[in-house]
């Protein structure tokens, strides 16, 4: 009994610690009137649901749509070469690179972006799409070519020997027998790169600005304009993503993939 | 330069070992309960800040203290409390991990004893998972340090700042590139002395599977 009132208490105390923020944007979505005494908005309604439907809420969310399939494609063309050679291969400096797509992440984000965005005025690349596109590639190729490196290495190398001997050259064993074993793993790569890419906001700030507009840099844009409302809709559409990523993450990343990570 | 930045880089210091001490002081006994007797639920709910994108905590914690506590969403405390919202997910990963790797015998030898969770977590989980603790600390701590789109969404009163806020607006609004490097690389070395410890501690493997992990989806 005092166990079930113990788990009873611990569930409600965390619904509310995470779940409580997180309601409070859906509150805040709906508040067509919320004035300051007040602790629960006047008036609700759909009115900045509705606004979803117009052209500043879709072109955002158009752009980024395709700034991520852009970024997904290139990193994908990128990483599974790369990550075959770093699973199969050993060559020196093996460890370095793989090392070295790390090295963005481990420090600070800005400041990189901030030199970044510097280099990118010099050609000509700040505040067009190519240079969110770029930008997005350095943080979604750490997350494709771990990935891939880690695919590869689960396939069992004894497959593509049984190809070589029966014949079957570098290319077409890779094609044939590697590659369509690797497929989920491809998916799984192209959904992190993919919803990485979706919900960028520090870089495509400040690389994009003032001309390419996300929907995270809308959202903040509309923060910051006291848009509270506008940007508590465009925060829930935000959440979508992690939310796929949270179920997905179970299906296909969890056990075997990740167990070989950062085995260099 | 440096007499008006040094109080943004205490300052930043400071919420971070706030958040981070807030982080650890939910994570610590919620985990150590999940470890004594597993519970679905409350295990999901603690991961779900992990696939919250920054931006949105930020937004979110915003919306969510402003019509109880006006003026806390952009205080220091403010920005603390979201940063531990954020980086509760990330604490139960790997608090978790470290607490299941620790052998049920020794769990049940304690019981024998007569212990409830709350000793078994003080005495037994936290002793043995000491190592990953300090490194779950260190990654947590320093991720804060860094922290931009947060306290960015927070909104900016007047005061001390964060210490990326400061690149932002040295670089963005004024242009002043050097200073915003200079300060950028102060941060470096604060994340650096953090990544110190990080690295003498963890295998490269472990290494890469809690950067992943944290990374998901910033």
């Amino acid at each position: 009994m005092t166990r079930l009132i113990a788990r009873a208490a611990a569930l409600a105390i965390a619904t509310f610690i995470v779940l409580g923020p997180l309601a409070s944007l859906a509150v805040w979505s709906l508040a067509e009137r919320w004035t300051a005494p007040s602790p629960w908005p006047q008036r609700f309604g759909l009115k900045y649901w509705n606004r979803m439907l117009s052209a500043d809420f879709l072109e955002p969310l158009r752009l980024g749509v395709v700034i991520a399939l852009v970024v997904t494609a290139l990193a994908l063309v990128l990483a599974i070469p790369l990550g075959y050679a770093l699973a199969r291969l050993s060559f020196p400096g093996r460890a370095v690179v793989l090392l070295a797509f790390l090295m963005p992440q481990a420090f600070p984000q800005l400041p990189v972006f901030a030199s970044a965005t510097r280099e990118f005025y010099r050609w000509g690349l700040a505040g067009t799409v190519s240079g969110v596109v770029l930008v997005h590639l350095v943080g979604g190729l750490v997350f494709a070519v771990w990935t891939m490196t880690a695919v590869f290495r689960a396939i069992a190398s004894e497959l593509e020997e049984a190809a070589w001997n029966l014949g079957a050259s570098t290319t077409r064993t890779f094609l044939s027998i590697a590659l369509p074993l690797a497929a989920p793993g491809v998916a799984a790569s192209a959904l992190l790169v993919f919803l990485y890419s979706l919900d960028e906001f520090t870089g495509t700030l400040l690389i994009g600005a003032p001309f390419v507009t996300t929907l995270p840099v809308y959202m903040y844009t509309a923060s910051q304009g006291y848009e509270l409302q506008i940007a508590s809709v465009t925060a829930l559409v935000l959440m979508l993503p992690g939310a796929v990523l949270l179920l997905a993450l179970d299906r296909f990343l969890k056990s075997e993939y990740l167990v070989f990570f950062g085995q260099l | 330069m440096w007499r008006l930045y040094l109080r943004d880089v205490f300052y930043t210091l400071g919420v971070a070992a706030t958040g981070a001490t807030l982080t650890f002081a939910v994570a610590i006994p919620v985990c150590g309960w999940l470890r004594a007797r597993a519970f679905g639920p409350v295990e999901f709910l603690l991961k779900v800040p992990l696939f919250v994108p920054f931006v949105v905590v930020g937004h979110a914690l915003r919306v969510f203290l402003s019509p109880w506590a006006p003026g806390l969403a952009g205080s220091w405390t403010g920005i603390a409390l979201a940063l531990a919202w954020k980086h509760l997910g990330l604490a139960a990963l790997l608090l978790l991990g470290a607490f299941r790797a620790v052998d049920e015998s020794h769990l049940e030898a304690a019981r024998n004893f007569g212990a409830g969770t709350a000793r078994l977590t003080k005495d037994v989980l936290v002793p043995m998972s000491a190592p990953s603790l300090a490194v779950s600390a260190v990654l947590i701590f320093s991720s804060m340090l860094a922290s931009f789109s947060i306290p960015l969404m927070m909104g900016r009163g007047g005061g001390a700042q964060m210490l990326m806020i400061d690149v932002y607006y040295r670089f963005g609004q004024h242009g002043d590139f050097e200073t915003a490097a200079a300060l950028g690389v102060v941060g470096y070395l604060m994340a650096m002395g953090a990544a110190l410890v990080y690295l003498k501690r963890l295998t490269p493997r472990e290494a890469a599977v809690t950067q992943l992990k944290r990374r998901s989806l910033e």
